[in-house]
């Protein structure tokens, strides 16, 4: 994929993450910046650079203002997890991948729910099961999306 | 795409528990020096940046999709509202000149409230954990860690971290929040912490046959001197009396819509030197 590209794509999806549009958004927006590493993971040929992964989680962190790391980790584990050891998802169409997206999501929002018990006694919250399922809900529509992109971009460069 | 930091010769579960580690360390130097990533405002101002255009935008196409009949309707409910807050005027008005007078009988001159500065929300987090805001004002306007931030109703929260154009703020709501207050009108000391929902707010260490109840106003004291004392915190919701429990549970719904936050008054008044109020 074209850097410049990635750089674009990667600010939009943060900066819909903090976008201003009240608890309910906040709640359960998907975590467009996993989604945007999955879809990246899935579709380059080779294996991610684990540092670009770890900064790109490093600078969610500080964008939201979070214990920094969490974001960093959850990304590099959730990228290793789908190159190493779920492997085969990449040969699944976008409808069978949908359980597996499901899974890693949840397993990132688990671990930063976990890094911001660092801070602070944070409880259980339904949002953690809605964010991920919302996001593969919208994996589908964000795969074909950024599949016509990438098309689109190849053709015109 | 090349590794920046590791060779791709060393296997990869070894670069992933490295970058744990490395996030454990950042984690921990982070709670131990809380203002060591306020640089990091500044990286990411571009993206708060499209925030704020989309959000702006977003606004400009509601209010020019607004039709005839809601805009008749939210002007005839202001009329109306105006007409209920005018006697309140009138008798704020009356209180003013007395309160001015008892002050010039006590040789005292009422302090200046110090300077203001009203600041646009351009980020939201609003997790469990984490219930921050992010401002387009920063240390380039004379915003410092630890001022309180007022909004439309009372205290929304203080800053936390800021950069060179913007700054967090955490919300009272937010799980580390706890401000020192008291019942409008008496000197019972108290607190109210964040519980991570912005609709809910607590009064911790209370006993089973506490006197507070349902209805009672919280203010802030003044206490630790970061909140200017009298500003509204909220209004107790609920009391729970439990037998098992050694304190009463005590809700308190915030004064302030801290979900609809779009702007928002920085008390620039003085610059802090210690950390913000922490329970």
């Amino acid at each position: 994929m074209n850097a410049i590209a990635i750089v674009i794509a990667f600010s939009l999806a943060m900066a819909l993450e903090t976008l201003p549009s009240g608890p309910v958004y906040g709640m359960i927006h998907p975590d467009f910046v996993a989604m945007l590493l999955l879809y990246w993971s899935i579709r380059s040929g080779s294996e991610l650079s684990y540092t670009v992964v770890w900064l790109i989680g490093l600078l969610q962190d500080m964008m939201m203002g979070d214990v920094p790391g969490g974001q960093a980790v959850a990304s590099v584990l959730m990228v290793y997890a789908l190159v190493n050891g779920l492997g085969r998802v990449r040969h699944l169409s976008v409808w069978e991948q949908l359980v597996f997206i499901f899974m890693l999501l949840f397993a990132h929002r688990l671990i930063v729910w976990s890094w911001q018990l660092w801070s602070a006694p944070v409880s259980w919250h339904f949002s953690l099961l809605l964010s991920p399922l919302m996001g593969a809900l919208l994996w589908p529509l964000f795969t074909y999306l950024l599949d016509y992109l990438r098309h689109h971009l190849k053709a015109s460069s | 795409m090349p590794a920046l930091f590791f060779p791709r010769r060393y296997p990869p579960l070894l670069r992933v528990a490295a970058f744990v580690l490395l996030s454990i360390v950042i984690a921990a130097l982070s709670e131990k020096h809380p203002n060591m990533l306020n640089w990091s405002g500044n990286l990411t101002y571009p993206i708060h940046w499209l925030d704020l255009q989309a959000t702006k935008n977003w606004r400009t196409v509601g209010e020019y999709l607004q039709d005839r009949r809601s805009l008749l309707a939210e002007n005839a409910q202001l009329r109306e509202k105006l007409k209920s807050l005018e006697p309140k005027l009138l008798e704020n008005e009356i209180l003013h000149n007395e309160n001015r007078q008892l002050l010039a009988l006590l040789d005292s001159f009422p302090q200046p409230p110090g300077r203001m500065a009203v600041a646009q929300v351009i980020a939201e987090n609003f997790s469990p954990g984490s219930q921050l805001i992010t401002v387009n004002l920063g240390s380039h306007n004379g915003v410092h860690v630890g001022q309180p931030v007022l909004a439309a109703g009372g205290v929304a929260g203080q800053v936390i971290h800021v950069a060179d154009l913007s700054a967090q703020i955490a919300l009272i709501s937010d799980l580390d929040s706890s401000i020192p207050a008291q019942l409008a009108g008496t000197n019972l000391p108290l607190l109210v912490n964040g519980k991570g929902n912005i609709h809910w707010l607590s009064v911790p260490f209370q006993p089973r046959n506490t006197t507070l109840k349902a209805g009672d106003q919280l203010v802030t004291s003044g206490l630790g001197g970061r909140f200017p004392s009298g500003l509204h915190i909220g209004t107790i919701s609920r009391v729970i009396h439990n037998g098992d429990e050694p304190f009463a549970q005590i809700s308190v719904r915030p004064a302030v819509p801290l979900g609809q936050l779009t702007t928002v008054l920085i008390l620039l008044k003085n610059k802090p030197t210690s950390r913000p109020d922490k329970a």
